[in-house]
Parts: C-alpha cells; structure tokens; sequence
C-alpha cells in the first residue's frame, strides 16, 4: 500500500503520469473555462498538488483527484477570461462536397454563431456539452467524472441544447 | 417532452441521426446535427506533453528541489540550541506523566488518582505514578504508609520495596516503612505478594511483617484505618515501630538507648496532642519520658 503510494513521488513515475494525462487535464479544464492558456495553468496547478501531496495519493486514484483538483481550482479561481473557441484550421464543412460560395459562407456564420452561443453557455452547461461533443463522452463517463449524478448531466446537457437552438435561431423549439 | 428526451438519447448515440429522421419526420435537425459535427471541430488546446513537463518543472515543482541555503554555522547552532530547549520542555510536559506526591512530618494529603481512586497519604509517606500510563495500567509506588478507595476496573498495583499490593476494586491500607509492612483490607479483596509468597485478604484480614521476622496474617476490627481518625493504632507491634510512626507525627526525635524497643505495644496514640500521645504509649509499657526541646528521652520508669 505505501508502496504505490509513494511510487507517485518517484520521478519516473510521476513524470510518467504526467505525460499521459496533461492533455486530458488541460482539455477538461478548457472545457470549463474556454479558454486555452487558462486551462493549461489549471492543469499546471493540479499537478503541483499532486506533486505536493504525492505520498499521500494512490496512483491508481491519481487521475479522478487530478480532474477534482482542476475543477475545485477553477471554481476557487474563477479567473474568467474571455471564453474563446475557434475551429481547428483544417476543419471539413459539413457537406464537403458542397463547394458552393454561398453555401460556405452560411456555414462560415453558423460556425461563428455556434462558438459564441458555447461561449455563453454556463460553465457547468458547458463543460458537459463539450465533455459530450468533443470526448464523446456518454452521460454516465461524465457524471462520474463530475462526481454528479447522471441526472444532473442530462439535465445540463438539455438545457445546453435548448440554449444552442434558441441562439442558433432555431425558432421552431 | 419525449422528443427533448430522444434528442438527448440522440446525443448519447443511443439513437441515430436516422432513426431521430423516422421518429420525427416533421422536424428540421439540421442545426443540432451540424452543431454536433462542428463542435467536434473545436480547437482543443495544443499541449506539448514533453514541454508542458519541462515548464512544469521549471515553474510549478519548485518544491521538490528546496533552495540551498548555505549553513551558517553560528545561526544553525543558536536555532539548534533553541531547538533542543524547546523539545526537551515539551517532552517534559507532554510526555512526562509522572507525578509523585509526599507529605512530610505531620502531614496528611488526601487527592484522587485520575480514575477517581482516592488516596490518603499518611505523614512522611510519598507516592509516584505515571499519569500518561495510569490508563493502560493502575500502578503507583509507595513509600510509607497511605489508605485506598479504588475504583472499579483493571488491576490495581502498589509496588513497596517490601512487596507488591493488588487489587480490582476495594479499600485497603497500606503501610511500608523501614522493616515494617503491613496491608490492612477493609472492603473486596486484596493480594499481597510479599517475600515470594502471595495472600489474598478479605475484610478484616492484614498482613504484617517486621523485619527479621515472617510474614503474619491476622484479623482487625473497623473500617477505617484509625490514622484517618487523628489517631494511630497498634495491635502488638515492636515498640520501636510504634516510636517511629511518633516521630512521623510530632516533629522529635525519640532517644531509646535505655529501653528495650522490641517489647510490643497494644494500644493507640493520638495526633494531635504531643504529651498526650507519648503518655499513651509510654504509661502501658511503663516507661517514662523526658523532653527537651525537640529530643525526647524514653526510660524505665521503674529504674529510676
């Protein structure tokens, strides 16, 4: 038992672990905050705790306490920066073989809609959208990660879509 | 309300963007399926694992590596030597239970031990326990002579240098002075172990020794012991016993090079008054004595 407990405050294990989960910590704290730099120094932040506490953490526990300890450092932060999402530069348009000028530009702008009606979601809204959207994740993933229950996620999860589709003009819902 | 919950299965891929097509036929879901398709094409951050792990390092895992301060000797050893002043009065008053309590001539001192034993102290007499441990075991060392009303619980112990004293819950005295110990029980019952032997005492039962002699059992009368009462008593004891217990009372010294101390005594004297109790002493055995000052002379009455 100490034994994989101090394990974490071995370097190459530590060092190990950092490696493969600073993305996952960055991009989940991106998913809270939108915003890029922010989320990497939440990320950097948790891991500093973990680092700090390493004796006292099992490692097989270590990657659920390194997502509470970004989402408890964002909540306590609350560094709200602007939220900021833009599309991966080689992102495909939804009909790729539709190379119509007029049909790109309309998706040109539904695209910019989409990103700033995300941005205004809350943050809990958000966070699960995105957990959904972007890692695929189903509902249950996220509630357990979240520490939720998975009705709180659906709950969030429809109010996020009822938003998107008020914004995104869809007048019919 | 079932399609708000069929457009969250939908989002959970538990239903397909055909079958949601089928279910509603009248819907329009262009907007959420291209919401679903371009979000997915949101820029993620771009973190660089190798790197983000050097900056961490740099920047965020100071601790690990503390700053070496150069050892300035003369501040080290003032800080060591507050250190070691500080450590050794905590361990004194943290660690150190023992407590010891003595009474001097003519003193009684009655308190509780910390399980609400209560212990009467008779003059001359001291008592050490270990506060910390009294928890794990009732053990006390006595030198002299002291009354007990222990309560209920573990063993309790009284270590003399004659012999030890054991009990569970009851009310006993012990007396260990200079080649004389004695235990009398007045409530429960009591084990002595004493010159490799042990006795078990009821009420009314003592155990007696005199230096030189064997251990005795015998019987008493009352429940208290009488020093309690302002008063000692004796029943067949060596004088010279009886003489010391005096000194241990009234603040003299007693000369007995003229008489024999090893005659017994049966009888009692009192703590309060000085003449009173070397008559009551003396007159039985027909002695006299003579005071001066704080020396008191016993001689045969009848000699002279």
């Amino acid at each position: 038992m100490s034994k994989s407990k101090a394990e974490l405050c071995q370097d190459k294990y530590f060092n190990t672990f950092y490696i493969t989960h600073i993305k996952d910590a960055t991009n989940f704290a991106f998913y809270k905050c939108g915003n890029n730099a922010v989320a990497l120094d939440l990320a950097q932040e948790a891991f500093t705790k973990i680092w700090e506490n390493c004796a006292k953490i099992e490692i097989g526990k270590a990657k659920s306490y390194l997502l509470t300890v970004v989402n408890n450092l964002f909540l306590n932060t609350k560094r709200h920066e602007k939220v900021v999402f833009k599309y991966a530069k080689d992102s495909p348009y939804h009909d790729h073989t539709n190379k119509n000028p007029e049909y790109l530009l309309e998706e040109k702008e539904f695209k910019l809609k989409l990103t700033n009606a995300i941005s205004s979601l809350s943050d809990n809204e958000r966070e699960v959208f995105l957990l959904n959207r972007m890692e695929e994740k189903k509902y249950r993933e996220i509630a357990d990660l979240l520490n939720i229950s998975q009705k709180t996620v659906e709950k969030r999860m429809s109010n996020a879509l009822k938003d998107l589709r008020a914004k995104l003009g869809d007048l019919k819902f | 309300m079932n399609k708000e919950k069929d457009i969250l299965k939908w989002f959970n891929s538990e239903l397909t963007s055909e079958q949601m097509k089928e279910r509603y036929p009248e819907e329009d879901f262009s907007l959420l399926e291209k919401s679903m398709f371009y979000t997915k094409n949101i820029e993620r951050p771009n973190v660089n694992p190798e790197s983000a792990l050097k900056d961490f390092r740099a920047k965020y895992a100071i601790k690990k590596e503390p700053k070496v301060i150069p050892l300035n000797f003369s501040a080290f050893l003032k800080i060591a030597a507050v250190l070691v002043v500080m450590l050794s009065a905590s361990y004194f008053v943290f660690f150190n239970g023992g407590k010891t309590i003595s009474t001097d001539i003519a003193e009684t001192e009655i308190f509780s031990l910390p399980d609400d034993s209560e212990v009467i102290l008779n003059s001359k007499s001291n008592l050490a326990y270990d506060k910390n441990k009294w928890k794990k075991e009732r053990k006390l060392t006595l030198n002299g002579e002291a009354y007990f009303k222990v309560t209920k619980g573990n063993k309790f112990t009284v270590k003399t240098t004659a012999g030890n004293v054991q009990v569970l819950g009851t009310q006993f005295n012990v007396k260990n002075r200079d080649g004389f110990f004695q235990v009398h029980c007045y409530e429960g019952s009591v084990e002595v172990r004493h010159l490799n032997k042990s006795y078990v005492l009821v009420p009314g039962n003592a155990y007696r020794w005199v230096k030189n002699g064997k251990g005795q059992l015998m019987s008493f009368k009352g429940n208290t012991p009488s020093w309690i009462k302002q008063e000692s008593s004796f029943d067949n004891v060596p004088l010279w016993q009886v003489i010391e217990e005096i000194e241990a009372k009234y603040d003299i010294e007693i000369v007995t090079t003229k008489i024999d101390v090893n005659v017994l005594f049966t009888g009692s004297f009192t703590h309060k008054n000085r003449e009173l109790a070397l008559q009551s002493v003396t007159i039985p055995l027909k002695l006299s004595f003579n005071i001066a000052g704080n020396k008191v002379e016993l001689y045969n009455y009848e000699a002279n």
